[in-house]
């Protein structure tokens, strides 16, 4: 047993925490301090400035351009870059596709994507839910028939972020409807300037466009853009959801969110009941904490080359649980300060002024990535044999 | 980091867990229940055997150079258990103020733990003071000791006390003699034994004060840490035993001519209980790590952490083990509902929840990760 980083961890740690001081843009610190979102200008600048140091794609083995770190590493990356004020980097390539491809692909697909995820030139999307097919993913239609050169792609994706700011999407598409469900389904990368496709804007609760559908009409997807072979789209998903842990339970982002909450309370004007709020945040704290050494548990098992265990099931329920917690709590605690929606001045405090935005985003996090209820049927079957 | 617990610490608590099967039961524990003095004569000399007596403490004080994390193993298994033989009311807590005061008097007391021959207990609060332990309601006036503690856990026949007071705003360990006191003794939540215990101008003579000032602040500033965790390890215990037991009715259980596991809802409520034992068991490693660190910041945010943490949870899987067993969840009949005591009893003593919340609102910052 032992619960502290190593010296050498310790250092590393010093070490990001130093480069991201200097390194973080002045706007993305101004974004952030207030929880506003960065935009795509700005992410893109922040994943290029990564990719450029070698620091975009953290999980992927150093052959395919990965730091070659520990889990631990990767860690306490995630912790100072959440600290310094930086966003998330978008999963959609780094922590999707890219793994997806370096397991499954070909070598010509590897050569042709890998290098625009790792240095941050591709953005990608997700094409996975569709109006009928949400928890009950397998029931998907997108078809993709196959024809002498080309697959000619018709169907509609749904709840699709980024789909606008998007290169390449990464799609699950139906290539057999004679077979069960899960066999006919079919893993194809799509170019999002190919004819036919049309990209709808659906604006969510936070006021923002993150999410979009997406409409097929006869696209053509060169055949080599199929991964492994045809059918293996399901179990090529399934590979994606047991693919990394370490970070899915955002404590990073969770830590960050709590040090902003308790400076806002702190420079909070005087109607707020400052001890009442400091116990708030004092029992979100303790919960953080749980997460974090549950997940500090992951990640130790992971660095020793253990296969995840039994206390890695629940982070992403626990994880995002949290998120609106302590979103809520920022609302609230906020109180008619957070009755703000576009307030060209501050009214009182700026972080309680925009703690809507995020309070309404983060609706979102118990339903994507598989509900918090599909994640409990699933564990309910596979770890409680029930 | 690394969470592996070392090879001696699984040897202790397997030694541990066969023990209590092999000893212990639910009819043993009803009628444990019923007696007045909780000490069973052939148990605790086992237990002495086992070597539980020495476990707490450093070589150098006569033990066997245990840590918390062995002892915290020790008392997940009683817990799981249900066992109510007070070893951490009568071994570990006396012991270990006496090590943290480490005079030679108290040494020697120790040594007296450890042989099995001493008959302590702590009598640390009152219903004044309440979790405020540094400044109890007793006081002691030049060699006159007045006041009462309650909620002593004293397993029903402790012959000797140790009570905080006040001396001059001061505060001081004492040893009273029990019979210098008047005792009223009664069951507690759990099924084990305390006592309130009035202290009517009680004749103090030097060679009964054990510490004072800071030394004594200090000392039981320390115990209170090591205690905090063990109340987690015992309703760790606790709860891991109803968590299982529930998921096993679960299964054999049969309503509208299914097991009732096959019910959604019964699904998530298991699965949300199986996630909380599972960061419990974080929490309680990490809080069985640091709270007998000297460093006195790392200490209190482990313990209050954690003791808020457990007061929350583990009693929300306990209420969740009686809902889902429905009607004899809630008899004296099954063991269930005696758990359930047992996982409240054990969130409310060394500090409630809310005491925690406010507590660790008030500790001093730190980076994450740190």
């Amino acid at each position: 047993m032992n619960l502290d980083f190593t010296r050498e961890e310790q250092e590393f740690q010093q070490s990001i925490r130093d480069w991201m001081q200097t390194n973080v843009p002045d706007d993305i610190k101004r974004c952030s301090a207030v929880g506003e979102m960065t935009g795509k200008e700005l992410q893109q600048k922040w994943e290029r400035l990564l990719g450029g140091q070698g620091w975009l794609a953290l999980t992927w083995p150093e052959q395919y351009g990965g730091p070659g770190w520990t889990a631990t590493q990767r860690y306490i990356f995630d912790l100072e870059r959440a600290m310094a004020g930086a966003p998330p980097t978008s999963p959609f390539g780094v922590a999707m596709v890219g793994p997806v491809l370096y397991t499954f692909g070909s070598q010509e697909q590897k050569d042709r994507w890998l290098p625009g995820i790792v240095s941050g030139g591709t953005l990608w999307c997700q094409g996975y839910s569709e109006p009928n097919a949400g928890s009950d993913l397998a029931s998907l239609k997108t078809r993709a028939e196959r024809k002498e050169d080309h697959y000619l792609v018709n169907g509609q994706k749904i709840w699709t972020t980024q789909a606008h700011w998007a290169d390449m999407m990464f799609c699950l598409v139906r290539t057999d409807s004679t077979v069960k469900q899960q066999k006919g389904i079919s893993f194809l990368l799509i170019d999002m300037k190919t004819p036919g496709i049309e990209v709808r804007p659906i604006y969510s609760i936070d006021g923002h466009h993150h999410l979009n559908e997406v409409y097929f009409t006869d696209v053509r997807v060169p055949l080599e853009n199929l991964v492994g072979q045809e059918g293996m789209g399901w179990t090529i998903a399934k590979f994606l959801l047991t693919h990394e842990r370490t970070t899915i339970a955002g404590v990073a982002d969770s830590h960050h969110e709590i040090s902003r909450l308790k400076k806002a309370v702190a420079e909070a004007p005087g109607f707020l009941d400052k001890s009442q709020a400091r116990q708030r945040i004092a029992e979100l704290e303790i919960e953080l904490m749980a997460l974090e050494y549950t997940n500090f548990r992951t990640v130790a098992a992971t660095d020793e080359g253990k296969p995840f265990g039994p206390e890695s099931s629940g982070l992403k329920i626990k994880g995002t649980e949290l998120q609106q917690k302590v979103s809520q709590a920022m609302v609230e605690l906020g109180g008619m300060m957070s009755l703000t929606w576009d307030n060209p001045e501050t009214v009182g405090s700026n972080v309680f002024n925009r703690a809507t935005r995020r309070y309404n985003f983060l609706r979102a996090c118990t339903i994507y990535g598989g509900s918090n209820e599909i994640q409990k049927n699933v564990l309910a079957k596979m770890l409680l044999g029930l | 980091m690394e969470f592996n617990l070392p090879e001696n610490t699984t040897l202790i608590a397997d030694t541990a867990r066969r023990y209590l099967k092999d000893n212990y039961s639910f009819e043993i524990y009803r009628q444990h229940i019923e007696q007045q003095n909780h000490v069973d004569a052939s148990r605790w000399l086992a237990m002495q055997e086992l070597g539980w007596f020495g476990l707490p403490f450093a070589e150098s004080s006569g033990g066997f150079g245990g840590t918390l994390l062995d002892v915290a193993m020790v008392v997940r298994e009683l817990g799981a258990a249900l066992c109510l033989d007070p070893y951490v009311d009568m071994v570990v807590a006396p012991g270990k103020l006496l090590e943290y005061i480490g005079s030679d008097a108290s040494l020697a007391m120790l040594s007296d733990v450890i042989d099995g021959r001493a008959k302590l207990a702590c009598a640390l609060y009152d219903y004044h003071a309440g979790n405020q332990v540094l400044t109890p309601s007793m006081k002691l006036n030049g060699k006159r000791l007045s006041g009462q503690k309650n909620f002593v856990p004293d397993g029903g026949f402790a012959d000797t006390l140790l009570a905080t007071a006040l001396a001059d705003g001061e505060l001081v360990l004492l040893a009273v003699p029990v019979a210098d006191c008047e005792t009223i003794r009664h069951r507690a939540l759990d099924g084990g034994r305390i006592a309130n215990v009035l202290f009517d101008e009680v004749e103090i003579t030097d060679g009964m004060i054990l510490a004072r000032g800071k030394k004594a602040e200090q000392a039981l500033s320390m115990l209170l840490a090591y205690l905090q965790a063990l109340d987690c390890a015992r309703m760790y215990g606790a709860a891991g035993a109803l968590y299982q037991r529930t998921l096993e009715y679960a299964k054999t259980r049969r309503q509208f001519g299914v097991a009732i596991g096959g019910f959604q809802i019964i699904q998530h409520y298991l699965v949300d209980m199986f996630i909380d034992l599972q960061q419990l068991e974080s929490m309680l490693l990490m809080v069985a790590v640091k709270a007998e660190s000297e460093d006195a910041s790392r200490r209190e945010r482990a313990s209050t952490a954690a003791k808020a943490y457990y007061a929350d949870k583990a009693v929300r899987i306990a209420q969740q083990a009686i809902q889902i067993h429905g009607g004899v969840g809630v008899t004296e009949e099954l063991d269930i509902g005696h758990y359930f005591r047992l996982v409240t009893h054990c969130s409310l003593t060394h500090g409630d929840r809310a005491h925690h919340i406010k507590r660790f609102a008030g500790l001093d910052e730190v980076h994450p990760g740190e």
